[in-house]
């Protein structure tokens, strides 16, 4: 059932669309017809732009993982140990502990979108050279050096992409958009994992010994996609601009408004849905980071082998997200989609460490559950805060969750460098269960606050039902002034929700996605 | 209502916790205290002692058996190790016997008739190849190997229950190769890598190689092994994987070579060790070098004889087997990185010891896995007595 308000919106756009096809008749003269590739409203050059829209992302995913497909060679070249490689991760994290909040006010007041993600994408390119040349002329400080500057882009960059998308996809359409974007990025993740090692036997044949010189060149040669996602961003902008002077549509924004002072103002359900995406996430990063060699060594498998289901998360994540989104939207009920997600990851954890089984089958288990969790997590964030403050919420949770990341990573090299495999499972086991715990928590006082979180989907749509009615009956007096107030507030809630929920690659049926405006109206559902 | 049943919740986990830590502990120490009272002593020729021999007894006294280690620094290192079922057994040395070559029967322990099981490890050769195609494959390219038995050994340099003896290999100015023997008296576990679990009947040797030039670019070395055992010679080599490795982190399996009766799976005795080598003398886990191990092949008796002088002196046909442990796989930095190579074993009678987990990590497991579930409970607990409150004071009351 289509929510008021973004029908009122959708026909507002048309509006403006059947305007600007106006202006454009008139703009353009008479008989001169563009070709269907040039031309911005027809699906064809949304297509083309959606091609480099979806590979902007692709350089910044290859090369985050690119430590942990080259594990051993990196430590062997540099001669470091395990806590001191980890650092890599750890200085990825760092800025983004401060950006996540950022972010959105760079893209939207400072750069613009189109600077922004160039800038963005430069970042990216430029860390990702500068890591390279350290590795080839063996300081370890500027490969530090590199992959923080290779941070303050990265992160950014999703969010411009998400932008983008909603800049440039609608309705229905978005779903898809988004569901290629995170497709990409794990396809990224992916394609690093399985060839880099093949590319760092290359380049040590025609460098003529394996070392930290094969290790830079191998580097250098990864740095090749950020160059390609670079040309992209720089496509994009232009095509941005064009698409603008001709539909007369104005850059596109974030929307985002943060406000740290709302921070007191969270609820309590929101501060253990935060301990649960830190114990969780913390869980899942570090160990595909040190997951290589530890499947080598304990299932004696061969280093292709194991990069190989390391990935595997990786692969699974991009078809698993959307049938996932789909179900959990269905049937609602998220709590308990998390807690089977949380459960579902601790046992794939007790499997690796306490049993030879098949890693295959735990890996893919975490894969799955892994996807799980992100449905049903971040969406709960948009059910407990009112939407003006939805901004600050997400740029909290994802400053929260880097600096987990930033500093767990470091305590699991340094465990696995004094106690070995075993008790670094045993303390993600233990990183897992504080989510459990939480979730644990979460559920009861939920269900004592009322159970907005657990509703089954089909609850929600009742309520909505009942609010609506009654919201329409109210609204319609005041819509002219609605609509003005419309345009200067920020980005509506459907977009805004949807950008974060892409990055991790939940999905959210168009239809569904009205919850956020009855919550706008709470009284009325209370 | 709400803090009472919390306080209650929290008193009941710590008390919880409290409870299993103390049962693992008790668990896992009380089961094997078993001590052995030792005496170490060094035995020379009391006619004319040529300088330079040390004869090593270790002598591990239990309440109704002995285990006798001997070590003697000529020749090929060798250690012998004699089990005899009464605590008062002795070492008797025939001297001219002993130093001559050629004839057997210069070492025995009296009561004869009370030895039960006796084994001996001998280092009979260091071999070295160049690994040129770094496949740690070795083929043929092996250099002319170093007998130990040529190798010139200073004495035996006795602190606590650990002796110390380094030899030079011949023509070398510098470059040692050392072995360290440690007798223990009870269970307990090394404190330097690979930490290895011993107990009252074993003895740990550790051989390391320092400093020794490499005759290639790309050397790699291989140690040659020889073993002998009483009735039944040691046959077999047996894989345990375990998941535990927190004791020598990434290594998973422990390697024994035992000896045991024909068909049966006792096992009388063994040597037992990790497939680790380590690159420095205090290493990280970087420093970690894996090494394997071929079959365990018949060798002939008096060549090995012949190279060891407590084998000659205390085995009259000795059955022996032997095998190498090479150090190195492909891809791993060779001997001249670190000029240095270091490797463990363990040596006893009966069976081998088995690692458990440390209270450490059952503890945590235990915690971890068991708050969610005493959370879970006091919470279901907690909603319905909530409910139930709510449900009485929310409902009216029938007016008649």
């Amino acid at each position: 059932m289509a929510d008021f308000g973004e029908r009122r919106n959708l026909l507002g756009d048309e509006d403006e669309d059947e305007d600007s096809f106006a202006d454009r008749q008139a703009a353009r003269g008479p008989g001169r017809l563009m070709a269907a590739i040039c031309d911005p409203s027809r699906l064809l050059h949304r297509v083309v732009v959606l091609f480099f829209m979806c590979f902007l992302g692709f350089g910044s995913y290859f090369c985050y993982d690119n430590p942990a497909a080259l594990q051993s060679q990196v430590i062997q070249d540099l001669n470091l140990n395990t806590e001191t490689f980890m650092q890599l991760y750890a200085w990825y994290s760092w800025p983004n502990v401060v950006l996540c909040f950022f972010g959105g006010f760079l893209l939207d007041r400072v750069f613009g979108i189109r600077m922004g993600t160039i800038i963005f994408s430069l970042f990216v390119c430029v860390g990702q050279v500068i890591f390279a040349a350290g590795a080839l002329v063996n300081r370890f400080w500027l490969m530090e050096a590199g992959r923080f500057v290779f941070g303050i882009g990265g992160e950014s960059l999703a969010v411009a992409q998400n932008t983008y998308a909603v800049n440039w996809f609608k309705g229905k359409e978005l779903n898809l958009v988004f569901g290629l974007q995170l497709s990409m990025a794990r396809l990224g993740s992916t394609v690093n994992m399985n060839i880099m090692g093949w590319v760092y036997n290359q380049v040590a044949l025609a460098v003529g010994s394996s070392g930290h010189t094969a290790l830079g060149g191998s580097l250098m040669i990864a740095a090749a996609t950020c160059v390609f996602s670079l040309i992209c961003a720089l496509v994009l902008a232009f095509l941005d601009k064009r698409a603008e002077k001709i539909l007369n549509k104005e850059q596109g924004k974030t929307g985002e408004v943060i406000k740290l002072t709302d921070v007191k103002d969270f609820p309590s359900t929101l501060w253990l849905i935060f301990i649960i995406c830190v114990g969780y996430y913390v869980a899942i990063f570090p160990f595909i980071g040190l997951g290589q060699i530890f499947f080598i060594e304990k299932f004696n498998f061969s280093p292709t082998q194991a990069r190989a289901v390391n990935s595997i998360v990786y692969i699974i994540s991009a078809p698993a997200s959307p049938v996932l989104g789909f179900l959990v939207d269905k049937t609602g009920r998220n709590v308990v989609w998390v807690m089977i997600a949380v459960i579902a990851t601790l046992a794939a954890h007790i499997m690796l460490a306490f049993t030879f089984w098949n890693p295959w089958i735990a890996m893919s288990l975490l894969g799955v559950s892994y996807s799980l969790l992100a449905c049903a997590l971040w969406p709960m964030v948009a059910f407990v805060v009112p939407e003006h403050q939805l901004g600050t919420a997400y740029g909290f949770m994802q400053s929260i969750q880097n600096l987990g990341l930033a500093v767990i990573s470091i305590t699991a090299g340094a465990i696995l460098d004094s106690r070995g495999y075993l008790v670094l499972e045993v303390f993600f086991c233990a990183c897992i269960c504080i989510a459990l715990m939480s979730v644990v928590m979460l559920y009861f006082v939920d269900y004592i606050k009322g159970g907005d979180l657990n509703r089954s989907a089909a609850a929600r749509a009742k309520l909505l039902k009942e609010s609506t009615t009654d919201a329409e009956v109210r609204r319609k007096p005041s819509q002219v002034v609605q609509s003005e107030r419309a345009r200067l507030a920020p980005m509506s809630a459907f977009g805004l929700r949807n950008r974060y929920l892409s990055r991790l690659g939940a999905q959210l049926p168009y239809h569904c996605s009205t919850h956020l405006s009855s919550l706008a109206h709470r009284s009325v559902l209370k | 209502m709400a803090a009472a049943a919390k306080g209650r919740g929290v008193g009941v986990r710590v008390f919880l916790v409290v409870f299993v830590f103390i049962s693992c502990q008790s668990l896992i120490d009380g089961r094997n205290t078993y001590k052995r009272k030792l005496t170490v002593q060094l035995i020379h020729n009391p006619t004319s002692p040529p300088f330079g021999s040390d004869l090593l007894h270790v002598r591990a006294e239990g309440v109704n058996d002995t285990l006798h280690y001997l070590f003697y620094n000529q020749g090929a290192p060798t250690l012998l190790l004699v089990h005899t079922d009464s605590s008062s057994s002795t070492v008797k040395v025939n001297w001219t016997q002993f130093l001559d070559r050629n004839t057997s029967g210069g070492l025995t322990v009296e009561p004869q008739s009370s030895i039960l099981y006796s084994s001996a490890v001998v280092f009979s050769r260091l071999w070295e190849y160049d690994d040129v195609n770094d496949t740690a494959e070795a083929s043929d390219d092996f250099f002319p190997p170093y007998e130990l038995q040529d190798f010139s050994w200073a004495n035996v340099s006795l602190s606590g229950l650990t002796a110390l003896v380094c030899g030079t290999a011949p023509n070398t100015m510098n470059g040692s190769l050392c072995l360290k023997l440690s007798a223990f008296d009870s269970e307990g576990r090394d404190e330097s890598w690979p930490r290895l679990l011993h107990s009252a009947n074993s003895s740990q040797l550790e051989v390391w190689l320092n400093g020794l030039l490499p005759r290639g670019n790309h050397s790699r070395f291989m140690l040659e092994l020889q073993a002998v055992s009483g009735a039944y010679p040691l046959s077999r080599v047996d894989v345990r994987q375990s998941i535990d490795d927190e004791y020598t982190p990434s290594i998973f399996k422990i390697f024994q070579w035992v000896s045991s009766m024909n068909g049966s799976s006792d096992v009388l005795g063994f040597v037992q060790w990790k497939p680790v080598a380590y690159r420095k003398s205090h290493p990280v886990l970087e420093d970690a070098t894996p090494c394997r191990h071929s079959d365990p092949r018949p060798q002939r008796g008096e060549e090995t004889a012949a190279s060891s002088v407590l084998i000659r002196a205390f085995y009259s046909d000795p059955e022996i087997m032997g095998l190498n442990v090479s150090f190195g796989l492909a891809g791993e930095p060779f001997y001249n990185s670190t000029m240095f190579l270091s490797w463990t074993m363990l040596v006893g009678v009966g069976s081998p010891p088995v690692d458990s987990f440390s209270p450490l990590v059952l503890t945590i497991m235990v915690v971890c896995l068991g708050t969610p579930l005493i959370l879970l409970l006091l919470g279901g607990v907690f909603v319905f007595l909530y409910k139930k409150r709510k449900a009485s004071t929310l409902g009216y009351e029938p007016v008649n």
